[in-house]
Formats: C-alpha cells, structure tokens, sequence
C-alpha cells in the first residue's frame, strides 16, 4: 500500500482520509484534506489537517424548491406530503432501491442538492410508466416530477453526469418504449410491469398463480379490467407516430439527445 | 296546541333528536329508510365503541330503547321522504312507509340521514372482494360483533393482520380530500380488539398520519404499549397473492427509505366515510345545499352548524360531515333545540 502511494505523487494526498478509522462511514464530500497547509506558522501539510466536515444540515434552501415549482412538470412540489405511494407503486423502485420518487421530491422540496448528488447514477431511471401518479393521492404527478429531477441533475450535475456514470439507455428499456410508443400510441403499462418482473427473475408470478387469474376474471366481470382497456389510442394518432417515425429515422437513437 | 316536527334518520343523531323533542311535548315523526333504528352502529352491529370500549347497546340500544317507548314519537319504518314542499314557514311532506303513504305538515325538519362507509372496491389498487382475507373496518366491526375473529378465507387465527389507514379519504384520486376523523380511531380500537382475541397474532398499522385526536390518543397508546402492536409509516400501493394462502401488500416504508412486498394473512382497509346518496337526495329533496365534500352543507361551520341554508331545516350528526357517535348525538340535541325554537315561533 504504501508503496503505491509514494509513487503515486500527483495525488493531493495519499488517499483521502485513508486514516480515518471507519472510513467506509464518512462520505468523500465530507472529507477535507489539503497538500500544503501551515497554520500559525505550523506545518500541518498533509494527513495532519484531515477534517471532517459536520453532517448536519445547516439549510433549507427553498431558492430551489422555487426553481423547481416554475418548470411545467415541477410546478405541483408544494402538493407533496411525503406519504410514499409513488414509491410504493413504482415500477423501478424494486430494481433499484436507491431509485425513490418519494425521498427525490423530499430532496427537492428542502433543496437538499448534497443528497440528491448521490443518486445521480440513479435518479434518471424512472420508465415513465405513470403509476405513481395514477395513485398519488395529492395528484403530484410524480412521474413529471422524476422529470423535473433529470433536468435539475443536468443542470446542477453535469460532471457527475458525464464522468462517473456512463449514463445510457439500456437496450431493452429502449426496445420496449419503441415498441409500445409506436405500435399503441401509449405506454404499455402490463408490458413494463411483466419485463420488469422477468428482469427481476419473478416468472413465476406472472399469471402462474390461480388466484391472480381467478383476480383477473373478477376484474372483468365487475368492468374495472374494460375501464383500462377502453383508454385507445389518442386522437389522430398516425400523425404523431409519423412524426416520432420521422425523428427516429433522422436522429437514429433516442440516445441522441442524452450525449 | 303541540309542535309537529320531522326528524329524517334515525341512526344516534336522529334518535336524539326526537327523544329530546318528545321529553318536551313535541309530536315527532321520525322517519327511518331501513327496517331498524339505530343507523350504521346497529347495521354493522358494532360492539364495543371506542374511546372507552363500552358495549355499543349501552349507548345504541338505550337510545332506541327510550325512541321506542315514547308514545310522542311517531316512527316510521322502510319509509322514506316522497315529497316535500315549503309551505308558508311551515314545511309539508308525504311520508311513504310499509303502511302507505301519509301527508303531513311540519313547524321545522331535522335532518339526519348519516353517512355511508367508502366502498373500497372502488379503488382498484388495495384488491377489495377480489381476495377473501382482504376486509374493511366496518366488516370487521360486524365480524367481530358476531363473535369471530378469524380469517374468512380458512376460518383459522391469522398469524399476522395489516391494518391499512386512510383508504378513500384524503386521496384526490378517489375524490375525497377530507379526513374521515374516525377511522384511525377505529382501528386502534380495532386492532386492540384483534390483540385481546389471538395475543400470537402480530398486528402492523400502515399509517400516513394517526388521528386519535383528543382523548382518543389513549387507545392508540394502548395499543402499542400494552398490545405491541406495531406501526409503520407508508402507504400500501398494491395488494397481490402470496405464498400459502396470503395477500401480499407493496408498499414504501418510507423511514427506513425503502420498498417492501410482505405477506399477511388477513389485510384490514380504514375505509373513510362518505355523504353517500342521501345527502344529494336530500338536498334536492328539501331544496337545501350539498357542500363540496358530497356532505350537507352547514349554514355557518363554526356559529351555526346544525343550520341549513333553508330556515327551519336543521341537520344533526354524520349528513355534514365524518365524526364520532358522542359529537353525533351532541348535534342531534342541539338540532332540537333549534328546530323547537323555530316552530314555536312560527305555530
Ligand atoms: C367502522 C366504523 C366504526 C365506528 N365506531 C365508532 C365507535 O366505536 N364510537 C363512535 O363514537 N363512533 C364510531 N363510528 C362513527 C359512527 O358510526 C357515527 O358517528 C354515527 O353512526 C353517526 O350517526 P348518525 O345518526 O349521524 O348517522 P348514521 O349512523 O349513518 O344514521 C343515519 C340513519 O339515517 C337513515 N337514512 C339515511 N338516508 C335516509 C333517508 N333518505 N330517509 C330516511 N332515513 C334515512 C339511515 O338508514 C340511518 O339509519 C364508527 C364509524 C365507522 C365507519
Ligand atoms: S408524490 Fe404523491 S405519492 Fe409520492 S410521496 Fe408525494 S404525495 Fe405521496
Ligand atoms: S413513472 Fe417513473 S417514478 Fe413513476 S412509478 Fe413509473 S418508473 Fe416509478
Ligand atoms: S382518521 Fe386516520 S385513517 Fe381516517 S382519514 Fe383521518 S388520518 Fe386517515
């Protein structure tokens, strides 16, 4: 170890705070170390002047909550009483726990940007399946909430952004958007949700249990299953497809806009 | 020559009301829609009430007891309002009961036509009526007034039971924004009741606020000191099948910041109340005003609320509003006292 670092001298120090007994507790942020440092005439270059900053919040910053509530999708973050339905409900949640509508929002609402800099690598995975806002009970519509929270990380974050997580769009989310988009005009709610399950290798789940088909009978004798079938496609359709036809074939990749 | 009034409804709010009017001299006629006096209490026979668990015929039964055995009230059973119709202060109505059709006319009206329990198969994501072991409060208020405690779907003692709050109240999505004020009460209660039966069973609580307002604290601190009964703080978002016979139900804890799918053997959902149809039926009836919760609308929430808009119709109990059967009863006094004051007035 040692070794390593002495050749290793265009680092400021060694390993930041490498000595500091439970590191794995301490975030990277919170650790202060200077090269050259003299204090009162004192040398404290180096590992003497480690300094762990306090991890107390010392801040609301409602500046932000302001920015985030004049964008179109930000503009209902006063309605947000932290209940977690949205989470609850949340089609990604499951595969990444770290990925929390709910815990995002609160972030948000307290201007909480030290905290929501963890999640950069996951805070942009929402699939847009709306299920959180069909249910939240303040009609906060989370899910262009989500929204708001990608461009605010772009804005505040574009480092972390570029240089720490490849941020790109997996293959197979892609697939199943393009499919659905353009083939129903509409996101296919059953079609996330069973790919999400297979991804969490719950197969057996899917349709498997007499229960959940003797549920699905009742839903369509009681009408609640026909309610969701009867949403169609939107108005004039084709010409929107034709449109999103048309932008895929000139940009060639949904990605395009994210590089 | 003695006062005539009507009382519409007679569940606790109701009752009161036409006891008190009779103890003064008043000829009341107290027209009730179902085949029983004593409103949703007796309906869903709840037994033990809360805040202080006395058996509910102390309280329901003593009222129709004293309703019955007044010979100044007129009742009317399977009856209901046919017509209405002002006439000069006074007030003239045809009353349709098992008996036939009766036209009568009134110094002043009291309404009290209650309440009716959210149905909670409306909104689809708690699984209502699609799973046996997934029940509401007022089931198991009527399960437990029967004596039985156990799963409906075995008819065993249930290892673990979740008791889900606020379903149909405080959601825009399912149109109700307001409190239903009794439901968390309830379920303490509930759950308490639940712990006295099968001490074995755990009983988890999954709350977004609990409302045990005023003394009624006592019961929810009871329940976890006394019961163990355990709360956590997040909403149920689906309930699917699981495992062995039980429902599973996902949803956020949202202190530990994270999802949870566990199973339980039986799922309690805290429906809210609702104004129901009688509340709009009522109000175009007698030609007074709804608010905009789908309750009747108080004349002053704060000076006069047991007041209409309409002079001489007063309301009294769970038509403005949820509440508890005391502040029910409280109501249905003071509706009295007014209705009396208007048609001594005017007769
Ligand atoms: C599950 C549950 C448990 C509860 N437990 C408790 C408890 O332990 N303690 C407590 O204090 N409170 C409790 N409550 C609250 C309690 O039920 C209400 O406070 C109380 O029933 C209100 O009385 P009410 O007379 O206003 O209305 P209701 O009880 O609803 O009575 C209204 C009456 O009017 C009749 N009616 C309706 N429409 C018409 C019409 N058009 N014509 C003629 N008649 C009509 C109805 O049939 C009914 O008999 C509980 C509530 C729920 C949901
Ligand atoms: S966005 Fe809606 S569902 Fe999510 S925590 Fe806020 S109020 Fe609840
Ligand atoms: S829209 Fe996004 S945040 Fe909402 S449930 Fe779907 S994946 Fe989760
Ligand atoms: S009383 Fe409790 S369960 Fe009922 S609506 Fe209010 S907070 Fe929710």
């Amino acid at each position: 170890m040692a070794n390593e670092h002495n050749k290793n001298s265009e680092r400021p120090v060694a390993e930041k705070g490498e000595h500091i007994i439970a590191r794995h507790l301490i975030d990277d942020d919170a650790i202060k170390e200077e090269k050259n440092l003299v204090i009162d005439g004192v040398d404290v270059s180096g590992r003497w002047n480690t300094f762990i900053e306090t991890r107390v919040d010392s801040e609301f910053d409602r500046s932000f909550f302001g920015e985030i509530q004049k964008t179109v999708v930000g503009s209902r973050i006063n309605r947000c009483w932290q209940c977690g339905m949205c989470t609850a409900s949340c089609t990604v949640t499951p595969l990444y726990r770290r990925f929390n509508p709910r815990a995002f929002i609160y972030m948000m609402q307290l201007g909480n940007l030290k905290q929501l800099k963890k999640y950069v690598d996951v805070a942009w995975r929402c699939v847009g399946c709306y299920k959180c806002s069909q249910r939240c009970p303040k009609q906060v519509n989370p899910a262009e909430m989500m929204e708001a929270l990608a461009l605010l990380i772009k804005k505040y974050f574009p480092e972390e952004i570029k240089s720490k997580h490849q941020l790109t769009i997996d293959e197979e989310v892609k697939a199943i958007y393009e499919g659905m988009i353009l083939g129903h005009g509409r996101l296919d709610l059953a079609n996330l949700h069973t790919s999400a399950m297979r991804k969490m290798g719950k197969t057996t789940e899917l349709m498997s249990d007499k229960d959940e088909r003797g549920a699905i009978f009742k839903m369509m004798k009681d009408g609640r299953a026909l309610s969701v079938l009867r949403l169609g496609k939107p108005h004039k359709w084709h010409k929107s497809k034709d449109a999103i036809d048309n932008y895929l074939r000139h940009a060639g990749t949904l990605e395009q806009e994210n590089n | 020559m003695a006062e005539n009034i009507l009382v519409i409804g007679g569940g606790p709010a109701g009752l009161h009301a036409a006891i008190e009017l009779a103890e003064l001299g008043v000829n009341v006629s107290l027209v009730e829609r179902d085949t029983f006096f004593g409103g949703n209490p007796k309906k869903f026979k709840y037994k033990y009430l809360f805040p202080d668990l006395q058996p509910a015929d102390n309280v329901i039964g003593e009222l129709i007891k004293r309703a019955e055995s007044n010979n100044n009230i007129k009742k009317y059973l399977s009856a209901n309002i046919e017509s209405f119709k002002e006439d000069g202060k006074k007030f003239s109505a045809v009353i349709k009961s098992s008996t036939g059709s009766e036209t009568k006319t009134f110094d002043s009206v009291i309404v009290a036509t209650g309440f009716e329990h959210f149905d909670p198969a409306t909104d689809s994501k708690y699984s209502y009526q699609l799973f046996d072991d997934v029940i509401d409060i007022k089931d198991l208020e009527r399960m437990m007034g029967e004596g039985n405690f156990t799963r409906p779907s075995n008819g065993k003692a249930p290892k673990n039971v979740a008791i889900i709050l606020c379903v149909g109240s405080r959601d825009r999505h399912v149109g109700n924004q307001y409190c239903s004020r009794v439901c968390c009460t309830v379920s303490v209660k509930q759950a308490i009741e639940l712990k006295e039966h099968f001490p074995e069973t755990e009983v988890y609580i999954f709350y977004m606020d609990i409302r045990t307002y005023g003394f009624y604290e006592d019961l929810y601190w009871k329940a976890m000191e006394e019961h163990d009964v355990q709360i956590v703080k997040g909403r149920v978002a689906e309930i699917t099948s699981g495992p062995d016979n039980t429902v599973i139900c996902k949803g956020e804890d949202t202190l530990l910041r994270g999802p949870f799918e566990i199973p339980f053997d039986m799922v309690v959902l805290a429906s809210g109340m609702e104004g129901g149809p009688q509340s709009p039926e009522m109000a175009n009836k007698l030609g007074i005003e709804l608010d905009e919760h789908g309750f009747l609308k108080q004349e002053n929430v704060t000076l006069s609320p047991f007041k209409s808009n309409k002079d001489g119709i007063f309301l009294a109990g769970a038509c403005t509003g949820p509440k508890a059967i005391a502040d029910a009863i409280v109501e249905g006094g003071a509706a009295a006292m007014n209705a009396y004051i208007y048609a001594k007035k005017n007769s």
